[in-house]
C-alpha cells in the first residue's frame, strides 16, 4: 500500500515529471513553482528554473506568492529584466514552460483575458501577461487547467496553441517549428495533442475519474489514447517533498483558507 | 533643468500636488512586487483623475486607482482578478458599465514600448506571432496605432512594432534612493527601469533615503540616475501591503481583506474610505493599522538581512600623486614639474 496523497499532490508531481534534466524552465505561480522545485529536488537536479520577471536560476523555499517572488529564495543567480526574459525564449533558450488556463479549444488555444464580449465582458479575466509570449516561443508547453473549461470557439483568442490544427502552427511561419502545447493537466486527467491532427486527446485519467466523467466537460466527441493509462501513484519521496516545501498547495486553496480563518481566530482570542 | 544634483526631498503630498496632473499618461513602475502604494493613496486622496494608466501587471494599485475614480484609460498585460468567478473587481465593474477603456498586450510587448520609449526610438520590433491572437487582432483607443506591421529592410520578412511609450509621469517605490534621487532596485527587475526611464517625469519613493557615498559604492543597483528624477519621498513601508526586497514581506492577511473587499463595489469604497481616504498619510495609515491589529502583524514581516557579497570597486591607486608627493610615472613632485615648464619657456606669463 503506497503513502495517502491530496489531488493537488497528484497534479504537482505530474507536471514536474514534464521537467527532464539540463533543461530550462519558464515557471508559473502556485502548482508550476512547486512542481519545479519537485523535478529540481529529484529528477532535473541541472535544471535551470526562470521566472519572466527576469529571475534565473532559483530555488524556492517557500511557496510562491506571485512571479516575481524574490522573498522565497536565498538569492539567485542572474537578475535580468523582463525584457529580456522574454527575448530569451524568443531565441530559443527556453524548452519548457508552463501555463493555466481560462477557456481552450480543442488544437489547445487559449483564452485568458475574457468571458463574453471583450469591450463588455461577463467576466473579465486577468488577460495575457507572458502567456501568448511563452507558448509562441518556448519549445514546449505545459498546461494546467483547474477552473477553467473546455470550448468550441474562445471568447477571446488570447494565446496560439495549434491555430486552426494539422501543420497550421507550423505552416504560419510564425512560430518555431515543433513547437506548441505538449500536455494539459486538469484535476481529472492528461492530455496530449495528436502529432498529425494536432487535436487534445485523453492519454492518463486520474484515480476515481472516469472517461464519461470527463466527456461531461468536453463540447466535442473527446478522442481516447488507444491504451489509456491511469496517472501513476506518487512515491513516498515525492509526496513528502511536496507537503514539506508547501504542506498549503497540498491542502488545497479553500481547504489552507479554511484552516487560516481557523487560526488568525485563535490567535486574536490568545 | 533644475533637476540635477540639488536635494529633491518632500512628502508624498507635495510629489503628487507638483508633479501629476489630471488628464496625465501615468506609468505605475513597479511589477507585481513592492509597488508605489503610498504615491497611488496621495493621488487618490488628491482625486487627482482622467488618468490613462499604464501598468505592466496591475495587482490591488490599478484596482485602487479605478475603484477611486482616478482612471480613464488603461494599457496593461494583466490585472488580478478579486473574487473567483463571484466578482472580478474594479476593472471588471468598470469594463461592465464603459467607464473604462482597456488595451490589452502581452508582457513582452508592453514592456517593448516602454524600451523604445526610454531609448528615443519611435517604435520597438515584437515578435510575430502576436498576429494570431485577437490581443493583436481587437483594439480600442490606440487604434491602427496598436500595433503596426512593417516590412524588415534586411530581410523583407514582416515585422510586428509596437508604438514607443512616454508616459508624463512615473510613479515608483524603491528600497533605497539618495536625496538627489539615485534610486536603488534590486530582486526581480520586471520593467522598473524601463517604465522610469521613459517617463517624462519620475516620483521615486523609498523606504529609505541613504547617504550618496552608499549609492556611489553599489552604482550597479542604481536603477534612475539623480538627473532624470523630479522628487524622491522617504516613507518607510511605502509598499504595504505588497512586499519589498530585505525589508517586508507580503502582508497576505490585510491584502486579502482587500481582495475580499473588492468583489463588491460598497465593499471596495468602504475599505477606500478607511485606508485611503480616512488616513492623511502613510504614518497614519500605520497608526491606523497598528491600532486595528497591533503591532505583532507588521513585526511578523521584518525581513531579516542577506546581504548581497559586496562588489569591490577597489583601485590600486586614485591619485596619480604617491605617499611621497611625487606624480608616479615621473616620479616628479609638482614643483619639479612646473620648473621643468618654465625652463622650458611652455608658461604663459
Amino acid at each position: 500500500m503506497s503513502k495517502g496523497y491530496t489531488l493537488n499532490e497528484l497534479l504537482i508531481i505530474t507536471c514536474a515529471k514534464e521537467i527532464k534534466d539540463y533543461e530550462n524552465v519558464i515557471l508559473g505561480v502556485g502548482l508550476p513553482t512547486t512542481a519545479g522545485a519537485l523535478a529540481k529536488a529529484l529528477y532535473a537536479p541541472h535544471a535551470t528554473l526562470m521566472m519572466e520577471s527576469g529571475i534565473i536560476d532559483f530555488e524556492p523555499l517557500v511557496p510562491l506568492n506571485h512571479i516575481a517572488d524574490a522573498h522565497s529564495c536565498r538569492g539567485f543567480s542572474c537578475a535580468v529584466d523582463l525584457f529580456s526574459a522574454f527575448t530569451m525564449t524568443y531565441r530559443g533558450f527556453v524548452d519548457v514552460c508552463f501555463l493555466g488556463v481560462g477557456q481552450i479549444d480543442k488544437y489547445g488555444n487559449l483564452n485568458t483575458t475574457c468571458i463574453g464580449d471583450y469591450y463588455r465582458p461577463s467576466l473579465r479575466l486577468p488577460g495575457s501577461g507572458g502567456a501568448a509570449d511563452f507558448i509562441s516561443y518556448s519549445k514546449r508547453t505545459v498546461l494546467t487547467l483547474r477552473g477553467g473549461e473546455f470550448v468550441e470557439k474562445l471568447d477571446y483568442f488570447t494565446s496560439p496553441g495549434y491555430l486552426d490544427g494539422g501543420d497550421s502552427r507550423d505552416r504560419s511561419g510564425l512560430f518555431p517549428e515543433g513547437s506548441g502545447p505538449t500536455m494539459l493537466l486538469t484535476t481529472k486527467g492528461v492530455f496530449r495533442f495528436d502529432d498529425k491532427t494536432k487535436e487534445l486527446y485523453l492519454s492518463q485519467i486520474h484515480p476515481g475519474v472516469t472517461v464519461e466523467d470527463i466527456q461531461k466537460d468536453i463540447p466535442w466527441e473527446l478522442k481516447v489514447a488507444p491504451h489509456l493509462k491511469h496517472t501513476e501513484a506518487p512515491s513516498k519521496d515525492e509526496i513528502d517533498f511536496v507537503r514539506h516545501l508547501a504542506p498549503t498547495e497540498s491542502l488545497g486553496r479553500a481547504l489552507t483558507m479554511e484552516l487560516s480563518i481557523k487560526a488568525n481566530l485563535k490567535r486574536a482570542k490568545d | 533643468m533644475g533637476i540635477n544634483n540639488e536635494n529633491k526631498v518632500m512628502t508624498a503630498k507635495e510629489a503628487v500636488e507638483r508633479f501629476v496632473n489630471d488628464g496625465d499618461e501615468l506609468i505605475i513602475g513597479n511589477y507585481t512586487v513592492g509597488t508605489c502604494m503610498e504615491l497611488v493613496f496621495e493621488i487618490c486622496r488628491q482625486r487627482k483623475k482622467g488618468f490613462t494608466v499604464y501598468s505592466q501587471s496591475g495587482i490591488l494599485d490599478v484596482d485602487i486607482m479605478i475603484n477611486a475614480g482616478c482612471v480613464d484609460r488603461l494599457v496593461t498585460t494583466y490585472v488580478m482578478r478579486s473574487g473567483g468567478k463571484k466578482g472580478g473587481g474594479a476593472l471588471e465593474r468598470a469594463l461592465q458599465a464603459g467607464t473604462i477603456e482597456i488595451e490589452d498586450y502581452t508582457n513582452y510587448n508592453y514592456n517593448a514600448r516602454l524600451v523604445a520609449g526610454m531609448h528615443g526610438f519611435s517604435f520597438m520590433q515584437v515578435f510575430e506571432g502576436i498576429m494570431v491572437t485577437d490581443i493583436f487582432k481587437k483594439r480600442s483607443f490606440l487604434g491602427d496605432d496598436k500595433y503596426r506591421v512593417i516590412t524588415c529592410p534586411y530581410t523583407g520578412k514582416k515585422v510586428v512594432t509596437v508604438p514607443a511609450a512616454n508616459p508624463d509621469v512615473c510613479i515608483v517605490h524603491v528600497p533605497r534612493a539618495d536625496k538627489y534621487g539615485n534610486a536603488q532596485y534590486w530582486g526581480a527587475l520586471g520593467s522598473v527601469a524601463a517604465a522610469a526611464l521613459c517617463s517624462k517625469r519620475i516620483i521615486v519613493s523609498c523606504e529609505e533615503i541613504v547617504e550618496h557615498d552608499i549609492i556611489k559604492s553599489s552604482p550597479h543597483l542604481t536603477i534612475i540616475p539623480a538627473f532624470r528624477v523630479n522628487a524622491v519621498v522617504e516613507v518607510p513601508w511605502g509598499a504595504h501591503p505588497t512586499e519589498v526586497l530585505g525589508y517586508y514581506n507580503r502582508d497576505r492577511s490585510f491584502y486579502g481583506m482587500f481582495i475580499a473587499a473588492n468583489v463588491t463595489a460598497d465593499g471596495a469604497k468602504s475599505w477606500l474610505d478607511e485606508w485611503v481616504f480616512g488616513c492623511e498619510d502613510r504614518k497614519a495609515y500605520l497608526d491606523h493599522y497598528v491600532e486595528r491589529f497591533g503591532t505583532g502583524p507588521l513585526n511578523k514581516l521584518r525581513a531579516k538581512p542577506l546581504y548581497s557579497a559586496p562588489a569591490d570597486y577597489g583601485a590600486a591607486f586614485t591619485s596619480v600623486w604617491d605617499n611621497a608627493g611625487r606624480e608616479q610615472t615621473l616620479g616628479l613632485t609638482l614643483q619639479e614639474i612646473e620648473t621643468i615648464l618654465k625652463e622650458r619657456g611652455l608658461l604663459y606669463e
